[in-house]
């Protein structure tokens, strides 16, 4: 139960950082980066390609971070830009970004080879227990960088003038741009910053998973899936879409049967966009406006 | 396009269908590496057609192709293996069935936004990817193969070739059939209307969310039908069902040229046949495909057939420069007066009409929980008046113009239309009623002619036209409706002074002015009796509000009840019979316009 517990936040937070990738490139530009999870496959693959070739390990990492932040800006200048100047409201950037995600997926293939390349353990070997759960000091670590993700971008965007800006722009980008915001330099910014969460979460998840060209489709459609259980309106909500879908999915791997994961996320994405469409977590700003506006006409009627 | 001679159309229809059957039978009767290329190929077309349907006419983009053409693949093959069902009565199942998951499918997703409907029927195709891989009755990652299609007897394979080589060709016809079916009807402007101008569309009488539904489900089917004939083609595996296909079929489309007769099936051969012609390790391939994805979106939006049309244009254009012709854009103002009584004459005051044309009562509304923005407001509209509604900005005029058109419901308070009582009826059941509405800054579809727009008028008045259109031109009755609605909105539009060398103009080719009454011809070419126009004279010129203030006139004296929701005080009580005044939410006073210009507190709040 508890090891349930603590193995599905672990997961549940590597799939909400790529999760929050997504949102966060939405958040800004209204635009759904498919390429996200292929972000997450490039960083391991780099780190591991250095790493493996003789690089330190903190400089391999810091290459492939680097590397992928630079792919996030690249997709956009190349795969969205040109779209939403086209048709500011025309949805091509499915196809676009698709399609780059099918490139790097192809292109890190044909490098790498199809097969899956060792990627330094880390601290995947060191075991803590906990009463009857066990933890490795890896899972700490990703649960540590889960909570600083969520903590630098919630600071960021109530108490600077940067993150204000970047609230407006996603409010009403033409207003925000009539009053001087480069709306252009946020959405490379948000680009760069998706990138950069899908990087992390592949150098945190690398020494569990080792590097493989189609890891990317797998943690792309979690993280995507994490997005769509929490609400895309908010990268906040996408990390907590991320914890529910990790948790929920291992408890069923452990209650339902071995092979529950396969199938239940899809179920469970299934049913939270049937039953509340924008997500878990916004739903509860649904429910206390409806709440407010009941009780609104109740005082009306008094 | 509409105006094309029919004569010219049917016989360029039957060179078409002679072409094409000399075709298959070319196909039918060749070897078999021809056969394979042809086949796949036209299934492609098929789904890229069908496709079309949703995201060239409604504007949705669906990712859920793949999934549905599986629905129809895998549907036929495990029904022919293990229900030993007859492959011909599998078709009409597996084509509902696939229709009906389209149809829950965009029931449910359509709620929201056109975003979520590609999200929703994006996962909807790794869902289906992820059953076919890994459940053992559909034999997981390694597929299974389809049913045996019954060969033509004998003599008849002699002359005809290969049977399935026909029933794929059977698929096509029918889904080209239908697709171009609908564009030749008058269903087309409103599938456009509800692309581009969902309010102009709903104000017309057009259930909006119904006819997406609609036309998902339709192209569900079709999908469906293609997945029927690809089984007996080749083995299926998921593979041939994945997002990537998804993508692939809306990449067709926009390669060849969305919402084009010809592109999705140019589109379709050009992306088909290529892994054919060119051969090349699969790896490099998925990058040439993920870059053909990114760069036709980039370079090519419009897809080849639009830059075609482009190119013309151009040529057009610079031919019209040449001989030193007007464009359309600059021929303004050529709008003929029409005739009516002199604008000088008193309005007749027609004591005697009792009759309540249309009655708000205690109408009270909010948009925010405690800041009401209408408050126990009586709106009285008498039959064959013009009544001006007005009041300074803020008070209320636009929201209580949408209250009676249907957009919003009060919170309090009744609306009778005709005597009957609406206020719980959404927009598009009220033209059923009698009401029509315009807009204050037209929203039409810009892509198409004033004629066509106009038309989108009639909808509600012409019976099935959203179920007939499939077979619209096999039908004499319904190629009847079509001329007379041409005519109806020929006629509407020259009754609001607009001269017939506009009528085929698109409206993005003419002037602010022309767009406003295209937009008053659409409200009245179904004869409303009640009709409401929001701020008719915003971005008019002097001379076109006489003009307008001309047709109104007309309409009062053919007995239809106009209301005005107007900012020029001066047009309103020139031309009114009676005026509504609003002030911050309330009702300031309403009766015979000569007693309202001289009220008090009309005086006070608004004229100053």
């Amino acid at each position: 139960m508890l090891q349930v517990l603590i193995s599905g936040l672990a997961v549940g937070t590597i799939y909400g950082l790529v999760a929050m990738a997504f949102a966060v490139v939405f958040y800004v530009t209204k635009v759904i980066n498919f390429a996200t999870g292929q972000l997450l496959m490039a960083s391991i693959l780099i780190a591991a390609g250095l790493i493996n070739g003789g690089t330190p390990d903190w400089l391999g990492i810091a290459v492939a971070l680097a590397s992928v932040t630079v792919l996030g800006v690249l997709t956009y200048l190349v795969a969205v830009r040109p779209v939403l100047r086209f048709d500011r409201f025309s949805f091509s950037w499915l196809v676009s970004t698709l399609g780059v995600a099918l490139v790097i997926q192809a292109v890190f293939a044909i490098v790498y080879g199809p097969a899956s390349v060792p990627f330094p353990r880390g601290w995947h070997g060191i075991p803590v227990r906990l009463g009857f759960a066990t933890i490795t000091v890896q899972e700490i670590a990703i649960l540590a960088t889960g909570v600083l993700a969520i903590a630098v971008w919630e600071l960021v965007r109530r108490r600077t003038l940067l993150g204000k800006l970047g609230m407006a722009i996603s409010t009403d980008p033409e207003m925000a741009s009539a009053v001087g915001a480069n709306t252009t330099a946020y959405a490379i910014g948000a680009f760069a910053v998706g990138g950069f969460l899908a990087g992390l979460a592949g150098i945190l998840v690398g020494p569990i998973t080792y590097g493989n060209p189609y890891l990317g489709d797998t943690y792309g459609i979690y993280g995507f899936i994490a997005l769509m259980i929490g609400g895309i309106q908010r990268p906040t909500a996408a990390m907590g879409g991320g914890l529910v879908l990790g948790v929920l999915s291992l408890a069923a791997n452990a209650y339902i049967g071995s092979q529950a994961s396969d199938w239940f996320p899809f179920v469970l994405v299934l049913l939270v966009l049937l039953l509340t469409p924008n997500g878990v977590f916004a739903s509860g700003d649904a429910l206390r406006s409806t709440l407010r506006r009941r009780s609104a006409f109740a005082g009306a009627e008094a | 396009m509409i105006a094309a001679l029919p004569e010219r159309r049917w016989i360029g229809t039957l060179i078409l269908i002679a072409l094409f059957l000399a075709g298959t039978w070319y196909t039918a009767t060749g070897g078999f590496g021809l056969q394979s290329i042809v086949t796949v190929t036209a299934i492609f077309v098929v789904l890229a057609v069908s496709l079309d349907l949703v995201a060239g006419m409604v504007g949705l983009y669906s990712l859920g192709h793949a999934g549905l053409f599986a629905i129809g693949a895998y549907g036929t093959t495990l029904l022919a293996r293990n229900a030993d069902l007859d492959v011909f009565l599998l078709l009409p199942l597996v084509v509902v069935a696939a229709g009906l998951v389209g149809a829950v499918l965009g029931a449910l997703s359509l709620r929201v936004s056109g975003l979520y409907f590609a999200i929703t029927t994006f996962i909807f195709t790794i869902i289906v990817y992820v059953t076919l891989s890994n459940s053992s009755w559909t034999g997981g990652l390694q597929g299974l193969s389809g049913p045996l299609f019954p060969a033509f007897p004998d003599p008849i394979e002699d002359v005809l070739g290969r049977s399935v080589v026909w029933a794929v060709a059977a698929v096509v016809f029918i889904a080209i059939g239908i697709s171009w079916s609908i564009r030749s009807s008058p269903f087309y402007p409103v599938l456009l209307a509800v692309r581009d101008a969902e309010p102009y569309a709903r104000a017309h009488g057009v259930h909006t969310s119904l006819v997406k539904v609609g036309m998902f489900a339709l192209s569900a089917g079709m999908a469906g039908m293609a997945g029927w004939a690809f089984s007996f083609l080749v083995y299926q595996s998921p593979g041939q069902f994945g997002w990537v296909q998804s993508v692939m079929i809306l990449v067709m489309v926009i390669v060849g040229g969305i919402n084009t007769r010809f592109g999705p099936i140019l589109g379709a051969v050009l992306v088909g046949v290529f892994p054919f012609v060119v051969k090349i390790d699969p790896f490099v391939q998925d990058v040439v495909f993920g870059l053909v994805f990114v760069l036709v979106i980039v370079f090519f939006p419009r897809g080849l057939v639009g830059l075609g049309h482009l190119v013309m244009r151009r040529m057009r254009e610079r031919r019209r420069a040449a001989s030193g012709e007007r464009p359309p854009e600059l021929a303004e103002a050529e709008i003929e007066a029409v005739e009516v009584a002199a604008l000088d004459t008193e309005p007749p005051m027609r004591a005697d009409s009792d009759d309540i044309a249309l009655a708000a009562r205690g109408i009270s509304f909010s948009y925010v929980p405690g800041v009401p923005v209408l408050r126990d407001v009586d709106m009285v509209v008498r039959r064959g008046t013009i009544h001006g509604l007005i009041g300074p900005n803020g008070s209320g005029k636009s929201t209580l113009v949408n209250l009676i058109a249907g957009e919003l419901r009060p919170h309090r308070g009744s609306i009778e239309l005709n005597g009957v009582r609406v206020e719980r009826l959404g927009a598009p059941a009220r033209p059923a009623h009698g009401l029509r509405r315009t807009f204050q800054s037209a929203v039409m579809v810009r892509e198409l002619s004033l004629v066509e727009n106009t038309t989108v008028g009639l909808y509600s008045t012409v019976r099935r036209i959203a179920a007939r259109s499939v077979i619209w031109p096999l039908l004499p009755g319904a190629r009847r409706d079509g001329r007379r609605m041409r005519a109806a909105a020929a006629d509407a539009l020259s009754s609001v002074g607009l001269e017939s060398s506009w009528h085929t103009s698109a409206v993005r080719d003419v002037p602010h002015g022309v767009e406003q009454l295209t937009q008053l011809a659409a409200a009245i070419v179904s004869e409303p009796t009640v009709l409401v126009l929001d701020e008719p004279l915003a971005g008019l010129s002097g001379a076109e509000m006489t003009h307008v203030a001309q047709i109104l006139r007309r309409l009062r004296e053919e007995g239809v009840t106009v209301i005005v929701i107007e900012h020029q005080t001066r047009f309103i009580f020139d031309n009114c019979d009676e005026v509504t005044v609003l002030a911050a939410g309330e009702l300031v006073t309403s009766g015979a316009a000569p007693g309202v210009r001289e009220n008090a507190r009309v005086r006070e709040v608004y004229l100053g």
